[in-house]
């Protein structure tokens, strides 16, 4: 597969990191380091402690996997877990009952094959997340994961970026369709061409969700993409200067870019760009070479662009039928296909996979898909580049590992953190909500008449669940001492970026499923053609929504 | 009005596991915990437990009360602290059952956690 490999340096980097973490737990266990102390060091390799146990974050750079890796996260979840590990919004992995002292040897064993938990915490650069399409579809503009590899290593361990006021996020698109949430991050990057064919980024600053969500607005529409590190540097340096530290809520650079105005943080940043030495930072043509070079090495077979076995099954088989309707998108090359697995089958809880899925997952990886696996920031995953001729064997098994939900990006397939079942931080759970709304909406052909409907959940306002930008956010709060749910709608993190917008007043865990039933149902009597969900919210506005979910307590 | 009662909790330092102090040390149970009627002698015992860093990872007193004769946690979070994940009742401490989880796990409205205080600081 084009996978970016470590080279020697990344081997011994990983394996010095981990022998430093080594020596820090046991200094935390003899006594020598307080709580205190300890936790930056926790932090930084991805361990927080949260309700019932540990939990690692695993990082997956731009949501890239080969069938190693996805062996290897396997054999952690057996070995040092309860053999399963959760999908995130940041397309990592975590694992929710770590003990302290295996953490080392996790370390250890996932750099056999070039994994960490490097920036998946900590007030730095996080894990640059991009399209699960990259590489295959046809619609980008450039590979973007050539990009965030040049983030990557850039931005890993760089000592100015490591003590930010707060955390930050990069993602990179370089499609039309959004696959990112591009405007939802610290910086959204869209790959584009000037008129003059000139490959570059427009630059979105200041986005984000939490307690204040912001879209992020364009500073820059084209950026020339052999500048992109100078500009990230700019960025960031005025950010590590002017950004609060007094205030751990006003502290990402959206709270900045508000105070001062997208239009005089764009101005401060390209006078800091000027006054770099940019091609001191920039990336030499050779290495972009180099790293472009490790993701166009995929041998793609000439092949037809019609597969009579593909075809024959469709026609034999409704289910398989409305899986590819679902689950399939376009590839670049003929007679190839991307496959979508949902991690959202109705019941189950929404990013889980266990360790025999993820081994069965990677072994269809290997035989399928040129070794590749993507991970998707809507807690699914990708097998990018799978022959037509294949699509009846995948599925198959697919529906034997119980991961053929045919549900992608309609009603079930829902973004939930882990909410209060698992997380410290938060006020409600969201995972059963998910999963009570995904059992409503089980009913394939009710949801596929019911179409594209993004529903985002999160058990605190600091909004990991994305629901700010669901079509339906749901947001559970403490009321009183009851988990009681938020409501939202209008959001969206695709190419039509928008904030939701308050429903009303919040609703108890048992009233949530019946006010997405209303929802619905005004939906379906209002809505005019082909009009999504939100489309049909954006024209009518709140209000017939409002009456519906409401109407018994008037 | 029930009586409110206290209890001490953790998360062990070598696995982050929950455990409650108990009549013979720290436990991993909550029906194993101490009640302490009275505020004081509960906070002698934190004071302890604060001092034993090697051992436990943030040590606090939660509020506990009598329903349908069991005690159970007040908070909700601290409830699901005393189970395990409410999706996986095989997981956790929940997974060995009996009155006092049964209880637990029927308990319904709270109070905020008392030990919720600056988690994002503690995570």
């Amino acid at each position: 597969m084009s996978l970016y490999r470590y080279d020697a340096i990344d081997a011994q980097m990983l394996e010095d990191r981990s022998a430093q973490f080594r020596d820090q737990v046991e200094r935390r266990l003899s006594g020598a380091l307080t709580e205190d102390q300890f936790k930056i060091h926790r932090l930084m390799n991805g361990l927080y402690l949260q309700l019932h146990a540990y939990m690692l974050r695993v990082a997956i750079p731009y949501g890239t996997l080969n069938g190693a890796q996805l062996h290897k996260l396997a054999e952690v979840s057996r070995r040092f877990d309860k053999g399963y590990g959760h999908f995130t919004t940041r397309t990592n992995i975590q694992f929710h009952w770590i003990k302290l002292a295996d953490a080392p040897d996790i370390l250890d064993s996932m750099a056999e094959v070039g994994l960490h938990a490097i920036q998946t915490s900590g007030n730095c650069i996080r894990n640059t997340t991009t399209d699960p399409y990259a590489g295959a579809t046809a619609e980008e503009i450039d590979d973007p994961r050539v990009w965030s590899e040049v983030i990557r290593q850039w931005s890993t361990f760089h000592p100015e970026f490591t003590y930010l006021p707060r955390k930050f996020k990069i993602a990179v698109t370089a499609s039309a369709k959004d696959r990112t949430a591009a405007r939802s991050h610290d910086i959204g990057l869209k790959v584009r061409r000037s008129r003059d064919g000139e490959l570059g980024f427009e630059v979105m600053v200041g986005g984000g969700m939490g307690r204040t969500p912001y879209l992020g607005q364009t500073i820059r529409e084209h950026l020339p993409a052999k500048s992109l590190i100078s500009y990230l540097a700019a960025i960031l340096r005025v950010y590590n200067r002017l950004g609060r530290r007094d205030n751990i809520y006003k502290a990402r650079i959206k709270i900045l870019v508000a105070a001062l105005g997208a239009e005089e943080f764009g101005r401060q940043v390209e006078a800091e760009w000027k006054a770099l030495d940019q091609s001191a930072l920039d990336v030499p043509d050779v290495e972009l070479a180099r790293i472009r070079g490790a993701f166009g090495t995929d041998h793609f077979e000439p092949r037809p662009a019609v597969s009579a076995t593909f075809e024959a099954r469709k026609t034999a088989d409704p289910a398989f039928a409305r899986f590819a309707r679902n689950n399939l998108a376009p590839h670049k090359k003929p007679g190839y296909s991307i496959v979508n697995i949902a991690l959202k089958t109705p019941g189950e809880v929404p990013g889980d996979c266990s360790a025999d899925q993820m081994d069965a997952i990677a072994d269809l990886a290997a035989r399928y898909s040129l070794d590749d696996v993507r991970v998707t920031h809507a807690q699914n995953l990708v097998l990018p580049h799978v022959k037509l001729d294949d699509l009846p064997a995948v599925f198959d098994k697919l529906v034997e590992l119980n991961l053929a939900a045919p549900n992608l990006d309609l009603i079930s397939d829902i973004i939930a953190c882990p909410g209060l079942d698992y997380c410290a931080l938060a006020n409600a759970r969201a995972i059963p909500i998910a999963q009570h709304i995904a059992e409503r909406f089980s009913d394939p052909v009710r949801a596929e008449e019911v179409g594209e409907l993004k529903i985002k959940i999160s058990g605190c306002i600091n909004a990991c669940g994305h629901h700010h930008v669901g079509h339906i956010g749901i947001l559970g709060v403490d009321k009183k001492g009851e988990e009681f749910y938020q409501l939202t709608l209008g959001g969206s993190g695709a190419e039509d970026a928008e904030v939701g917008k308050p429903l009303g007043p919040a609703l108890a865990a048992n009233q949530v499923g019946q006010a997405i039933e209303d929802l619905v149902e005004v939906y379906l009597r209002e809505r005019k053609g082909d009009e999504r969900f939100l489309d049909t919210f954006r024209r009518t506005g709140v209000a017939p929504f409002k009456e519906a979910v409401y109407a018994e307590a008037h | 009005m029930t009586q409110t009662l206290h209890a001490l909790t953790a998360n062990r330092l070598t696995d982050g596991i929950v455990v409650f102090w108990s009549p013979t040390g720290w436990a991993e149970r909550f029906p194993d915990a101490e009640l302490f009627t009275d505020a004081a002698p509960a906070e002698n015992v934190l004071a302890q437990a604060k001092a034993q860093p090697t051992v436990l990872v943030d040590p606090y007193m939660i509020d506990v009360k009598i329903e349908d004769g069991q005690p159970v946690p007040t908070s909700y979070r601290e409830r699901v602290r005393a189970l395990g994940p409410t999706i996986h009742p095989e997981m956790g401490k929940q997974a060995k059952g009996g009155p006092i989880i049964e209880a637990i796990q029927k308990a319904a409205g709270a109070a905020r956690s008392t030990g919720r205080l600056s988690l994002i600081r503690r995570k």
